[in-house]
């Protein structure tokens, strides 16, 4: 499964994005002419901002509320798909990943992975899908997704798609699967994702490209999960980004009155879903395009484990990683989320992702810290046996190896066909 | 969706064709009502066009008076066939065979012009960008109705609002932001368009005719002057803009409409401005006191109806259908 075993060349859709440079490709020095366009671009991005800003103002009310109706009027119905007879849940996780990679490998918009994994679910509401078909219904809801909102040009084309199913479904298959999703749901496309909520969400905060790239982690593991199957993209949105502004240790800002309300179970929720994500989830996200925050969870999580497992000599500073910020500037120990994380986490589910550094704490006795670890031992972080445990490696879904052999074997094959 | 069969619909004549679709005139057997009848062929190579896909998720969002109706969706062995509310002409048609020489009168285009923007401002409303609005893409029945149709080019927009193809909207109608290759483009290429057909109703000719991106652009620019950092900052960033674009100065639209009055013009040139973030939104112009006088207009309008309604049916048999845009 590691990337960098396959020539990422043979794959034509895909090499830019799992190889970090080309060592046959060097970049050509900038030309003064190149520097001033991309200048210029930026300018441009800064005018179409202020413009988007205009627009969205004047519009914001209206299209949130029609976002809202269309978020709860195409939900997957969870109950519906237990009662599937041969494609079970543990198959899922699987789909997803291929899904994933897929998804990576035709560079595709973040809305388009949500989108599918929605067509995929409300198809499985309302369908019996074999497991021979399960692969087939997930690459046909990729390619409406992409049809309907990605760019034209990265739409995945039908041979591709049977290439990365090596051949396991005929072209007409795809096509017909294709319509049988478009006409059991209606047409009815237009699933408002967890990404168009956050964007909403983040708007008018200045950007933080951590802490929307971790809210987008948060959320895509969030797929891989029964219980949020039948959420509103609204919730989870919400619930993701304030989890991810805890995890970070920023404030939770108070803007619009929409975008800081976030139910606190759903938070709960997420925040026991993440120490064992899919690896080729945590494999995606720990690029620097997407500012590692795989690692930064992990960090995060490796800390808390550690205040868990607190013995007085040993300062886990060897795990406090180079970026993470557990007091920025000159707040000291005043942590400026503190307030509302305690009032939203009364159960104390995360603890602050403090570990300390300063003097203070290292000259020992503070209360703060000791309350810290009481809160943590007294309700468990999570319901994972072993959470001291970092990120091994190993296969996260160990059930039924089977499964992936015998049906979604082509997902190792992506560099074959080409 | 699928109760329905291609032999429901008895096809009569055809309406129009498009680059992916041919429109035909058809009539439900069981209720003997009218339809158009939009037939998509589909690709074998890759299935259902995106085109179609955006546009049925899209309509079946959008129920509204100014907005043609989607009824359904038939599936056959190599055709989608949408079936939608039948229009009698597209306005391109209508102002061919009503107006003096393609123009309207007051009335008429005050009542047209409220019922696009109505339109448009539930687009906006409901996240959908039109991104082709032209007279033949408006329809309008004999009740005197306009609805907007053919959702083939438009799409959802998020907020904030992403970069999207700069290939889009007839030339005519193609925003000065857009030709000057912005590809963030937002709800204000709407109002271009609903502009520049404004100015159509009055004149019977098209505002803009360009042929080519360049030629479109001095276009427009002879008429609204060529804007510069100063009156439009940040232009010089955009792709297309050179800096050597011949100057002109800003025209006054009354000279070349003289049939516009003053309040009309007012809301003219709300919406031809230049600068997209300075055009008027749908529901803004909805609000304009042009429109204040038009339930009385209104009244006027709907005796007139009635007797060219007369005319029309018994003149019906014989008529050629003209080319629809569904």
């Amino acid at each position: 499964m590691a990337y960098q075993k396959r020539p990422a060349s043979s794959y034509q859709p895909c090499d830019t994005f799992f190889v970090e440079s080309y060592d046959d490709f060097p970049a050509p020095r900038m030309e003064p002419k190149e520097h001033a366009r991309l200048i210029a671009r930026e300018r441009q991005y800064a005018i179409a901002d202020e413009l988007s800003k205009i627009t969205s103002e004047e519009f914001r009310d209206d299209i949130l509320a029609h976002m809202l109706d269309m978020d709860t009027a195409t939900l997957p119905d969870v109950e519906s798909i237990d009662i599937q007879t041969e494609i079970q849940w543990f198959m899922r996780p699987y789909l997803l990943d291929f899904l994933i990679e897929a998804h990576t490998a035709f560079q595709l918009l973040p809305s388009t992975l949500f989108l599918t994994i929605n067509l995929l679910d409300r198809y499985c509401s309302k369908r019996v899908v074999y497991k021979r078909h399960y692969q087939l219904v997930g690459c046909a809801a990729l390619l409406i997704a992409a049809k309907y909102g990605d760019k034209k040009d990265r739409v995945p084309t039908i041979k591709e798609l049977k290439s990365m199913c090596c051949s396991l479904y005929d072209d007409d298959m795809f096509i017909q699967m294709e319509w049988h999703v478009l006409q059991t749901l209606g047409w009815t496309i237009g699933h408002p994702t967890v990404d168009n909520f956050l964007q909403m969400a983040v708007m008018d905060c200045p950007y933080d490209a951590e802490v929307e790239h971790l809210s987008l982690y948060i959320a895509e593991i969030s797929l891989f999960h029964r219980e949020f199957v039948s959420k509103p993209s609204s919730d989870l949105a919400r619930a993701s980004l304030a989890l991810a502004r805890c995890i970070l240790n920023r404030t939770q800002p108070r803007h619009t009155e929409w975008a800081s309300q976030y139910d606190s179970m759903t938070l709960v929720g997420l925040s026991q879903q993440l120490h064992q994500p899919s690896q080729v989830l945590s494999r995606k996200y720990s690029s620097a395009h997407y500012s590692r925050v795989s690692k930064i969870l992990e960090q995060f999580l490796a800390r808390q484990a550690s205040v868990a497992s607190y013995t007085p000599p040993s300062p886990p500073s060897d795990v406090v990683p180079a970026e993470s910020k557990p007091y920025e500037g000159e707040i000291g120990l005043a942590t400026p989320q503190k307030a509302p994380q305690s009032s939203t986490m009364a159960h104390g589910y995360i603890t602050p992702p403090i570990t300390p550094e300063n003097e203070v704490f290292a000259n020992g006795g503070n209360p703060t810290f000791a309350k810290g670890v009481a809160g943590t031992s007294a309700c468990s972080p999570s319901p994972t046996p072993s959470p001291s445990v970092p990120y091994t490696g190993a296969p996260s879904y160990a059930q039924e190896a089977t499964y992936q052999q015998q049906y979604l074997q082509p997902q190792m094959s992506f560099s074959t066909g080409y | 969706m699928d109760k329905q069969q291609p032999s429901s619909f008895q096809q009569l004549e055809k309406l129009g064709e498009g680059t992916y679709a041919t429109v035909f005139k058809g009539r439900n057997r069981q209720t003997g009502e009218l339809v158009a009848l939009k037939e998509i062929h589909l690709d074998s190579e890759e299935g259902t066009p995106s085109t179609a896909i955006r546009e049925i998720s899209l309509m079946k969002e959008l129920k509204h008076e100014s907005i043609v109706s989607l009824y359904d969706v038939i599936h056959t062995e190599n055709k989608l066939m949408l079936v939608f509310e039948y229009m009698d002409k597209d306005l391109k048609k209508y102002m061919d065979t009503r107006g003096d020489r393609g123009q309207l009168d007051q009335a008429t285009i005050k009542s047209f012009m409220h019922q696009l923007l109505k339109g448009i401002a539930f687009c906006h409303e409901n996240r959908v960008l039109h991104r082709d609005l032209k007279p033949q893409n408006l329809l309008i029945n004999k009740k005197g109705q306009l609805k907007l149709g053919d959702f083939g080019l438009a799409r959802a927009f998020g907020i904030p609002v992403n970069t999207f193809s700069n290939e889009v909207v007839t030339l005519w109608y193609r925003a000065p932001d857009v030709l000057l290759g912005s590809r963030t483009y937002n709800t204000s290429i709407d109002i271009w368009s609903a502009g520049c057909i404004m100015a159509e109703l009055y004149t019977g000719r098209p505002l803009f005719p360009g042929t080519t991106n360049e030629d479109q652009l001095q276009k427009i620019f002879r008429l609204m002057g060529t804007p510069s950092e100063r009156s439009w900052p940040g232009i010089s960033q955009l792709p297309e803009y050179k800096s050597n674009f011949h100057v002109y100065a800003t025209q006054d639209l009354g000279l070349i409409l003289p049939q516009i009055d003053p309040l009309g013009l007012d809301l003219l040139n709300r919406m031809l401005q230049l600068r997209p973030e300075m055009r008027i939104s749908a529901h803004d112009a909805l609000q304009h006191p042009w429109f204040h006088d038009l339930p009385q207009l209104q009244a006027q309008l709907q005796q007139q109806q009635q007797q060219q309604q007369q005319q029309m049916s018994g003149a019906y048999g014989g008529m050629v259908p003209p080319q629809q845009a569904y």
